[in-house]
């Protein structure tokens, strides 16, 4: 019965606290992304007085969002492309053969997880600097995502190419199939999971990276956060930043809604990170 | 054999080659820097100078600290909001996946619009000041913003990063069989021997992980420190920003050296700690508890 209670106590008390640290600041948001500049809202209204989609389309029209917006979305799926095609021979070596050191392979392929990211821009750009290198940063910045977010990639894949069955590798073999074909009939179909979700993990990881874009890109490549950012410091203009801020989170959080159902059909316990160390 | 080897090795090169080429690289110009050597301007001249000024200088203690309260803080809070919420979670109920995806939502959020959605709640026009004039407490908005003990920044932590132990320890013990903590209720088992005998045991790799992780990014922390934080202390990543915003690269790389070493040895001593406290089952024997006043006086 006491159980019961406070089942139900907790139950309750969770809905309520997601309603409060999820609902609420995001209705927030929403209603000052829609304030109008003619009638100010202030402290003792509970909505604003006049909403339009003023601040909208003056973000879109008069400050750096339609590049912001350009660069992210092209630096992204450049980054996924990259870190694919980087991560796949190691996913393979991991996910289909043995080899002494393997582990210690692994464990280093985390790396990256663990390096300060604002040590790896910092320097990076020092280092770009010092090789006369400059006028490269875009490039520089795709490498530095690519290997930030190759751990990601690489585990995804080697869960990828440990499901595929050796049966169906050795069928094809038996009936003559060119290695080009084994690929296509027995690693591709059971790797076309992995695929999407390391693309699509990267291309998220890519589009919401601050620190790299933000020391390396900065003044000219200009992203959704590093511009988010700048509308948050000094100059603090709600309305701005909450219009910033729903561009930013919405279309990310319809792809992770996409990576959720994908990563269940690539085996998420292995990929979410359980089993880090 | 040979073959195979080298077969191996050309394929380790694209993936692993690249990360450790890149994080070795970087991790050498910033130790280099930061003893004189590898110099952007001027010339390059092996000395422990900066390491000294760098130490001297009561701003670059108070960072450590800083960090250190903020890594550590965060990390904790994080775990034992996550700890119970898992275990409550294990056994799917009527409503449970409701609540998993609300709590794991803040996950889905980028940190910056993390941030803004709490200054939308502290701000002197936000949610709480709203509600205190509302209620009649107050007549003035109070500020809350850039607290001085960094409050924001430890809740805006915990909020980014309770989910992602959840989701850690969650696995861990939905991935603990019930014949299991059958077998050892059979046996006279307590839920109180069960969970430490048991349970934790066989959740500490996700524990070390979760702790590991979330102790990194928040030790490291910038854009909740310069958003939320406190406007007197700057944290070693904003310190370092600063330094290389002044063009003194020599002190960003003392500043970033810092924070490599500091990572490392703080998940190290993540690892021992939740090792330590822990690993092996009757956490709270005596034996035990002589342990783990052992580890917190600093006695063998």
């Amino acid at each position: 019965m006491i159980a019961k209670s406070l089942h139900r106590i907790l139950f309750i008390s969770m809905i309520v606290i997601g309603v409060v640290w999820l609902a609420v600041p995001f209705i927030m948001a929403i209603l000052w992304s829609l304030v109008d500049p003619a009638e100010p809202w202030t402290v003792d209204l509970v909505v604003p007085p006049v909403m339009s989609f003023y601040r909208w389309s003056y973000m879109w029209e008069s400050s750096n969002l339609k590049n912001a917006l350009f660069n992210s979305y092209l630096l992204a799926p450049t980054v996924s492309i990259v870190t694919l095609t980087f991560s796949i021979p190691t996913a393979y070596v991991f996910g289909r053969y043995n080899f002494v050191g393997k582990e210690i392979a692994k464990l280093l392929c985390l790396l990256p997880l663990v390096t300060p990211y604002f040590v790896l821009s910092v320097f990076l750009t020092a280092t770009i600097i010092s090789f006369g290198l400059s006028e490269y940063r875009v490039a520089a910045i795709v490498l530095a995502h690519a290997v930030m977010f190759l751990p990601y990639a690489i585990r995804i894949m080697t869960v990828g190419f440990e499901q595929v069955s050796q049966e169906h590798i050795d069928a094809a073999r038996d009936l003559s199939a060119t290695t080009f074909s084994r690929w296509r009939v027995a690693y591709l179909p059971a790797l076309r999971p992995a695929f999407f979700a390391s693309v699509l993990i990267v291309f998220i990881q890519s589009i919401e990276e601050f620190a790299v874009a933000f020391i390396l890109g900065s003044p000219t490549f200009i992203t959704i956060p590093t511009l988010l950012f700048s509308t948050m410091g000094q100059d603090f203009v709600r309305p701005n930043a909450a219009v910033l801020s729903l561009i930013l989170v919405v279309p990310n959080v319809v792809l992770m809604l996409f990576l959720e159902k994908l990563l269940r059909t690539a085996n998420p316990a292995m990929i979410s990170g359980k089993g880090l160390n | 054999m040979f073959s195979k080897y080298l077969f191996i090795i050309l394929c380790l090169i694209p993936g692993l080659g690249i990360i450790l080429a890149l994080i070795g690289f970087v991790t050498y110009i910033v130790i280099m820097q930061s003893i004189g050597l590898n110099n952007l301007f001027g010339e390059d001249e092996f000395t422990f100078k900066f390491w000294e000024k760098i130490f001297a200088k009561k701003s670059y203690n108070r960072s450590v600290r800083y960090s250190l309260y903020i890594g550590t803080f965060s990390t904790i809070f994080s775990i034992l909001l996550a700890y119970p919420i898992a275990l409550w979670l294990r056994k799917p109920f009527r409503g449970s996946l409701l609540i998993s995806s609300i709590l794991k939502a803040p996950l889905l959020v980028h940190g910056l619009v993390a941030a803004f959605l709490f200054l939308n709640v502290i701000e002197y026009h936000g949610l709480v000041n709203q509600l205190l004039q509302y209620l009649n407490f107050t007549d003035q908005p109070i500020r809350m913003r850039n607290d001085r003990n960094a409050f924001g920044v430890l809740f805006l932590q915990t909020w980014k990063n309770m989910p992602f132990a959840l989701l850690l320890l969650a696995g861990a013990l939905q991935s603990i069989s019930d014949d299991t903590l059958d077998a050892a209720r059979d046996l006279g088992a307590s839920i109180y021997r069960r969970f430490i005998d048991i349970i934790i045991p066989l959740t500490i790799s996700a524990m070390t992980a979760a702790a590991i992780i979330i102790f990194i990014g928040a030790f490291a922390d910038f854009t909740f420190q310069k958003i939320a934080g406190p406007r007197n202390t700057f944290s070693l990543s904003q310190l370092m920003v600063e330094y290389r915003g002044r063009m003194k690269w020599n002190e960003a790389a003392t500043v970033g050296v810092t924070l490599i070493v500091l990572s490392f040895f703080g998940a190290v001593f993540v690892v021992f700690i939740i090792n330590k406290l822990f690993k092996y089952p009757g956490w709270f024997s005596p034996v035990k508890m002589k342990n783990i006043q052992s580890i917190i006086g600093g006695k063998k």
